[in-house]
């Protein structure tokens, strides 16, 4: 009898218990989404889109996405034909460990064969790099071979992004979704809308 | 690791009372064995307390305190937040709920004499913490910045105005410019989420305190500390662990299900909670055709309105709040509970409570004469009721109480 | 007792009074009730284009963001932005802020014409259903029609065109006697007098029949509510769910609670 009383007692305990275990995600779940980003935010956040057609060959344009540098810069013939000279310097060339959007199809890891569009946000702390395309000397590197130099850890880019070798970033530089119509590069979408 | 973790427990417990305080005021603590339904708001009070706090906090991220955003933030809030209607709502539902259990926690103190020797400090606190409450939920009101919140702003903040001598300069004081504007809200947001919060809790945290050193009371208004076995603990009680505790859960489950259906079917309570006219920004120029406070001001904004006079409106509505103050020394009577109170009593309870609920509804109607003179009527019973408190206690026979519960 | 008695009569007595000194829906008395279908998306596509056609050239939904619409209606947004949205410019995230710029609208019609997100909270579904119905003809006003929920609109009646020309007309009405029945003469004729104020139609004047209007501007409503509060359906829906949570959970602690009552009880 004492046994019986016992087990009822525990099993709805039990229930209760989980009954009011069960509540506590769903009760959590509109607080967590209220931290998402807002409507607000991701309409800020949209795409944008770019005349691309006035940057000239070398240079380096900075565009804000989501309030975030990206960086598009239009390179010489010349300069993707050292792309691949220097690979042995690069600790990821093909951009196997992140998530690349485009691997493999334009040496400008971007849909453009002169083009190409990067996050300017270093991947070691945030920083934004800044870009020293010349070849030359640097107190840096004495045998720089043009790229992005990062000012608050020191970690450098090659000019598609391509993290050097023993150097505190751990990663290239992402490429953002993008598309390009015409002169008009679309940054935060693959596909243009109509 | 039982051993471990009970080695920690112990160098901890040595340096801080943790066993002693959870055996006092909960595994152990001693509740009179028989109550009923009624002694269960205080509880859902401290439940609502938290919803509130918790849904507040929620709302600071997305809310702007300033005279341009605020109304757009609240439809911000409510729209481009994920689920952000669901704290929104839980907090004005909440703010209704709060009062509703405070009143009815109230009521319950008035019934069973709750307030009765030794309890007076804690009716004290628990009553400055209504009067805390009550300034807490106006300064909320006036934040969405609505028409209804700038004209009850606008007619709460004229009742300075009433104050002999520094009137005038104490309203333009209040509001920091010469409306109710940006300076106003953001003054009146930081008092709503810091401190008035802060005031709210540490009362709270003393109500309780108080509470726990006097033990509750019961609706047969009986002293079970009378009886007690070897180890001093009550005859009629049972710990609050695993036995009251139980009775929350309960009452927890069923204050759930009326708080959703009303957070998620009439979030505006008929326009009681949420006031229609707040849906439209603050017009300084534009008064609304109906002014009304929300339901649980609103018995004391009928007596504001029924005295024709501004200084004297706002004397008898700060004396119906501070005449609850004194109850304790006003019931003179042997017995705490109405059950064993004369009939005199029962009779001044009931109509106490209509003429509050008189007041009440008349509070959320639009002035007419009639409703003028009803008002009055209402007030003069509504004092009536504590003012011959000493003497219809005093001449009335009382039942003798039970020695045990 | 007798006190309550004589306070409820009176209350009652009031109440009655109230009912005269303002009606909801201004010289047209009650409004025509109005229930929402929030999960009828066609009546709600159907409201947003009357609204974005008709209304939101002066009106804007200003809390409102054109790609909740789109995503809450289930319009694709290619066909929404392209037939919908005012003005190419115009970011699908952005809010729909109008068409118009205040300064010149307070030229044009005295007073900027009112934000309208929230107009279906602030006067009720029900209030701007009729009064989108009330229009009639009246030449002393600046724009030719006057209205009988808000008497002195300040606002053209755009929907003419489907509704046709509403007038005020007379009509006879029986004579109701004291004890509630009709009056009739002494050859056992009705009794009746002329009473004004009643809301005709002139038929064939508008391109819409009278019901066809009356579902156009029931999905119009029915749009302008869902805007007023666009959660509004998720929040029914889940309602339902929060509610049968604490069913079962008071089911169980309340079982719970009996057990552990029989050792004091």
């Amino acid at each position: 009898m004492e046994e019986k009383l016992n087990t009822r007692r525990k099993v709805l305990i039990g229930m209760t218990a989980a009954v009011g275990a069960a509540g506590v995600p769903f009760a959590a779940v509109p607080f967590l989404s209220a931290w998402n980003p807002s409507a607000k935010a991701k309409a800020v956040g949209a795409p944008v889109k770019v005349d691309i057609s006035k940057i000239q060959v070398g240079q380096k344009i900075q565009v804000a996405w989501r309030k975030q540098p990206v960086f598009v810069i239009r390179h010489s013939p010349e300069a993707l034909e050292n792309l691949s000279k220097i690979e042995e310097k690069l600790d990821d060339p093909r951009s196997i460990n992140v998530d690349e959007p485009y691997r493999d199809i334009n040496p400008t890891r971007s849909t453009s064969k002169e083009f190409t569009v990067i996050a300017g946000v270093c991947t070691h702390l945030g920083c934004s790099p800044k870009y020293y395309p010349e070849m030359e000397p640097q107190p840096w590197d004495e045998a720089w071979i043009g790229g992005f130099f990062c000012p608050c850890h020191g970690s450098m880019f090659d000019i598609v992004g391509r993290v050097f070798k023993a150097v505190p970033a751990p990663t290239n530089l992402k490429v953002p979704p993008h598309n390009f119509k015409g002169n008009i590069l679309t940054i935060g979408e693959d596909q243009e809308i109509i | 690791m039982s051993n471990q973790s009970s080695g920690i427990f112990n160098w901890v417990n040595d340096r801080l009372p943790i066993k002693n305080t959870y055996e006092r005021h909960l595994s152990k603590h001693p509740v009179p064995k028989k109550v009923n339904f009624w002694y269960l708001f205080g509880a859902l009070a401290l439940v609502v307390l938290i919803i509130q706090i918790v849904s507040g906090i929620w709302l600071m991220f997305g809310y702007e305190n300033t005279e341009e955003g605020a109304f757009a933030s609240v439809e911000y809030i409510m729209r481009d937040v994920d689920y952000g209607w669901v704290v929104r709502y839980m907090h004005t539902t909440g703010a209704s709920m709060f009062f509703a259990v405070v009143y009815l926690h109230m009521f319950r103190g008035l019934m069973y004499g709750s307030y009765h020797k030794p309890r007076e400090l804690v009716w004290i606190f628990g009553m400055t913490i209504y009067l805390v409450m009550m300034a807490e939920g106006f300064l909320g009101y006036v934040l969405p910045y609505g028409q209804m919140s700038y004209w009850g702003a606008q007619v709460i903040i004229s009742l300075f105005g009433a104050i002999p001598f520094i009137g005038e300069s104490l309203e333009l004081w209040v509001r920091g410019d010469y409306y109710i504007s940006g300076a106003t809200i953001s003054r009146f947001f930081a008092l709503h989420v810091v401190a008035l919060p802060l005031i709210l809790i540490a009362l709270v945290f003393m109500h309780l305190v108080a509470l726990h050193e006097v033990g509750a009371g019961n609706p047969e208004g009986v002293d079970i500390e009378k009886y007690v076995d070897e180890d001093g603990v009550p005859l009629d009680s049972v710990p609050f662990f695993p036995y009251k505790i139980l009775n929350a859960l309960v009452a927890i489950g069923i204050f759930g299900i009326v708080f959703s259906i009303i957070m998620f079917f009439f979030p505006e309570g008929g326009g009681y909670m949420l006031e229609l006219a707040n849906f439209e920004e603050a017009n300084p120029l534009s008064t609304p055709d109906h002014i009304a406070p929300v339901w649980y001001y609103s018995p004391y904004y009928a007596m504001l309105r029924a005295i024709p006079d501004k200084l004297g409106g706002l004397i008898v509505m700060g004396a119906a709040i501070a005449i609850l103050f004194v109850v304790p020394w006003l019931d003179r009577s042997k017995a705490a509970s109405i059950r064993y109170k004369g009939n005199l009593s029962k009779i001044a309870m009931v109509i106490f409570v209509l003429s509050w609920l008189m007041l009440a509804w008349l509070g959320t109607m639009p002035v007419t004469a009639l409703r003028t003179t009803l008002s009055q009527i209402g007030t003069v019973f509504y004092f009536l009721f504590f003012l011959l408190m000493p003497i219809y206690t005093s001449i009335e026979k009382s039942k003798p109480v039970p020695d045990r519960l | 007792m007798k006190k309550i008695v004589i306070i409820s009569i009176l209350l009652f007595s009031s109440y009655g009074a109230l009912s005269a000194e303002s009606a909801p829906c201004g010289d047209y008395g009650e409004c025509e009730k109005f229930s929402p279908q929030l999960e009828n998306l066609e009546s709600l596509q159907l409201g947003a284009v009357t609204f974005l056609n008709n209304c939101y050239g002066c009106h804007s939904l200003q809390y409102s963001r054109w790609n909740r619409v789109a995503k809450d209606l289930e319009i694709p947004e290619e066909i929404f932005s392209s037939n919908l949205v005012y003005g190419q410019t115009v970011k699908l995230g952005n809010r729909m802020t109008g068409s118009m710029d205040k300064a010149t609208a307070e030229s044009w019609f005295g007073i900027a014409p009112p934000d309208l997100t929230l107009v279906t909270r602030l006067h009720g579904s029900d209030w701007v259903y009729t009064y989108l119905k009330t229009f009639y003809e009246d030449a002393s006003k600046p724009y030719g029609v006057n209205n009988m929920v808000y008497p002195g609109a300040a606002m053209p009646n755009v929907l003419a065109f489907m509704q046709g020309q509403q007038i005020l007309s007379c009509k006879d009405i029986p004579l109701l006697a004291s004890n509630g029945g009709v009056k009739r003469d002494e050859l056992g004729n009705d009794l009746t007098e002329e009473k004004c104020g009643y809301l005709k139609t002139i038929s064939g004047s508008g391109s819409l029949t009278e019901s066809e209007f009356d579902e156009v501007i029931y999905n119009l409503v029915n749009f302008m509510t869902y805007v007023g509060e666009p959660s509004r359906a998720d929040r029914e829906r889940i309602g339902w769910y929060v509610i049968l949570f604490f069913i079962i959970f008071t089911s169980f602690s309340y079982l719970l609670f009996r057990e552990y009552q029989k050792d004091y009880h």
